[in-house]
């Protein structure tokens, strides 16, 4: 019933009115998700159906999106909101499922590695059971499948296989009859991301090639000069990178010195956040995204002062962290509050800018 | 207001620094869980409210569902809008509790209301001349004002602001005073007139017309409910808002005493010029907590629930600097803001007889 605030414009007019917000509809959450949480309007709800360890250290995630989720493509990333002691965290993740399989049960899932220190994906790992409801966004990446059909190399390692587990199990099912081999890098056997899904797809599929590399067994088998020239035909494939950063700098200078041109090879990151935080760290570039402005920025200075410097007019106040009329939503990259010497989390949150000064790379919404 | 050197400054500073990281520390779960109650009980209350309302025929469920509503309305204004809108709330990341987005259930707008009192009225607090909360360039509330025959019927005024409270704090940014003396013209304020009249259209249409219309038959018994509602909930607030600086004790400053000043010199204005009020834990979920004004003051972006809890704390700080700590009783505190209210409305020595409490040695004969 409180679906018609959305479909129809004079209701969604008239709910403005009545509510007080452009999301007329969640308006009544805070009531319905006490009776079921999956009729949440203000993000679309997701439930966890199974739970499957992968790995020691990495785990799939099947869930079922609302009804109005949109789908998505082989290979594309979605933000997934979950609250952790009273705080809404959103983080990017790939889907590891077929969209073929949304279409026939309704289900994707999100294959996701423990990391080091990781707020989010560690307490996924610990606290995550199924029948718990998790936000879902819309998917987006352009991570995609060659189209028309083309021969093509993954080169794919750690937890950076899950983009191209998605499009590995499409391409099978659309009979895809051109040459695709994947290179996996892992450090053990026992690190081998969805192993069985990987060797059967390989038993049913002739056109695949699986070749899996440990790094760190007793003969390493780092990727290298012949690992690339055992690929047949290469220079007529499309070529997918994703992985660690070490890994994908080493394929690109691989590839770019075989005179594979930039525009046929597409990589997707998965970098592991830096670990070693000193205060010389501060500073960094700033993107103002409404603005489309790039700036860059040194030592202490507050992302207030750093957009005034840019000549932009964010709305202020106090200047001295006390009324949040300052306050905007980062959408990436950690900022370090001045007051309290705590850096924030890397995603999209909300922070106020006369007292927050950015460390690393960040994405202002302003 | 008592002196204290830039050294004792720092040390309060210092002092209720201490007592915010502690809270700040301290945010998670447990706060989450608080204002998402309250949004759902606002919710049942409102829905409850409006569904009962046509039947309001029935006398029991005419007082009922008015009640429902008008505390509804409070709870939304104080407990939930004012609070989020000052970040309380904002480490939680939920865009529906975000304060620059939050938009409430009364005539003046978020923005209007984030300008003027989280940034002039917060910073500049008690300041005249620069915080027009301060008898909100209406009332005459201390003798930085000359004595003008007007103000003797002042109270007439403030009965009228109560009454028409919404409408009063969403004109509140026109500064119609200020275009009185010419200092700005009304063309500066047509932006802000804009914003005035679709808010105030869109309460005024949801309350008296649409609910009113949709159950026609029982139209006049729903537009009084309506109205009752709001009026129950425009009195209550500017009653707690009047608590909340305009006591027997709270102090008021000059713009010179507080120009280049210190977060520790700031501190001490919040701590002098607010005052609380006692009562049970309903008494301060209706006032949004801001029967706790001094912890309120101090640290505005705090969730309002954890005010009582660190009240103890607050006032053995105000010990430990002889810094007075202002409560009392609702009834104490209310009867000394009437008794301000009607003592300013009198000429300085008329007032210098009757209210003795409110006299200044410098107006005295």
């Amino acid at each position: 019933m409180i679906a018609v605030l959305e479909k129809s414009s004079t209701l969604h007019w008239l709910g403005r009115q009545l509510f007080n917000r452009d999301d007329p509809a969640a308006f009544f959450d805070p009531l319905l998700e006490r009776v079921n949480p999956m009729w949440v309007k203000q993000y679309t709800p997701a439930r966890v159906a199974a739970i499957y360890n992968e790995t020691s250290d990495t785990k799939t995630f099947v869930v079922a999106p609302a009804g109005r989720w949109k789908g998505f493509e082989a290979g594309q990333h979605v933000n997934i909101s979950v609250d952790i002691d009273g705080v809404r965290r959103n983080r990017t993740f790939s889907l590891s499922s077929s969209p073929l399989q949304w279409q026939t049960d309704g289900t994707v899932t999100l294959t996701i590695k423990r990391l080091p220190g990781g707020l989010v994906t560690n307490w996924m790992h610990d606290h995550l059971e199924p029948g718990a409801v998790v936000g879902l966004g819309d998917a987006f990446g352009d991570f995609r499948i060659p189209n028309p059909e083309e021969p093509a190399l993954y080169i794919a390692g750690g937890s950076g296989i899950t983009p191209v587990l998605s499009q590995l199990e499409t391409m099978a099912a659309s009979d895809y009859r051109s040459p695709v081999t994947l290179l996996y890098y892992v450090r053990t056997q026992a690190d081998i991301i969805a192993a069985e899904k990987l060797r059967a797809l390989a038993a049913r599929w002739p056109a695949f090639t699986l070749k899996i590399f440990t790094t760190d067994e007793s003969e390493p088998q780092l990727l290298c000069e012949d690992h690339l020239a055992d690929v047949p035909g290469l220079p007529a494939r499309r070529c997918y990178l994703c992985g660690p950063k070490g890994l994908m700098d080493l394929a690109n200078d691989l590839l770019y010195r075989r005179g594979i041109s930039e525009d046929r090879v597409h990589s997707t990151f998965f970098s592991a956040p830096a670990a070693t935080l000193d205060t010389d760290s501060l500073g960094g570039a700033v993107h103002f995204e409404r603005s489309n402005l790039d700036v860059s920025s040194e030592g202490d200075a507050v992302l207030l002062e750093i957009a005034e410097a840019a000549k932009l007019s964010p709305r202020y106040g106090c200047r001295m962290g006390i009324c949040h009329q300052c306050s905007c939503r980062k959408t990436s990259g950690t900022v370090v509050n001045r007051l309290t010497g705590k850096a924030s989390g890397p995603g999209d949150e909300s922070i106020q800018l006369c007292v927050s000064v950015p460390r690393g790379p960040v994405s202002i919404d302003i | 207001m008592k002196k204290m050197n830039e050294t004792q400054l720092k040390e309060l500073e210092q002092d209720l620094d201490t007592i915010r990281d502690q809270v700040l520390a301290d945010l998670g779960e447990r706060d989450a869980r608080y204002i998402r109650k309250i949004v759902r009980l606002h919710r049942t209350l409102e829905v409850g409210g409006r569904v009962l309302m046509p039947f309001g025929f029935i006398p029991p469920v005419f007082v009922a569902a008015t009640a429902a509503l008008g505390i509804s309305k409070i709870i939304e204004n104080m407990e939930i809008g004012h609070n989020v809108m000052h970040g309380q709330y904002d480490w939680m990341n939920d865009p529906s509790l975000h304060s620059q987005t939050y938009e409430w259930d009364t005539v003046c707008t978020g923005d209007s209301w984030r300008r003027t009192h989280n940034y002039e009225h917060h910073t500049y607090t008690n300041i005249i001349g620069k915080d027009r909360d301060y008898g909100y360039a209406l009332l005459r509330l201390s003798d930085d004002d000359k004595w003008k025959p007007a103000h003797s019927l002042q109270f007439i005024n403030y009965v009228l602001l109560s009454v028409f409270f919404q409408w009063g704090v969403g004109l509140h940014e026109l500064e119609s005073e200020r275009i009185r003396r010419r200092e700005i013209s009304v063309r500066e304020k047509i932006p802000f007139l804009k914003d005035f009249f679709r808010k105030g259209g869109r309460q005024a249409f949801k309350d008296y017309v649409f609910f009113p219309l949709v159950t026609f038959p029982v139209a006049p018994v729903v537009l009084a409910g309506n109205i009752g509602a709001n009026l129950i909930r425009n009195l209550w607030s500017s009653t707690v808002i009047f608590c909340g600086h305009f006591t027997q004790d709270a102090e008021t400053f000059t713009e010179e005493e507080c120009e280049g000043e210190s977060k520790g010199h700031w501190y001490l204005r919040q701590l002098t010029g607010s005052s609380n009020f006692t009562g049970g834990k309903w008494v301060h979920v209706l006032s949004g907590h801001l029967s706790y004004q001094v912890e309120h003051h101090i640290f505005p972006d705090l969730p309002a629930h954890r005010y009582p809890e660190i009240s103890e704390q607050v006032q053995a700080v105000c010990r430990k600097h002889g810094i007075p700590y202002n409560t009392g009783t609702f009834a104490k505190q209310y009867s000394t803001v009437l008794k301000r209210i009607l003592g300013y409305s009198l000429p300085d020595r008329m007032r210098n007889r009757l209210l003795p409490e409110f006299s200044n040695p410098a107006t005295q004969p």
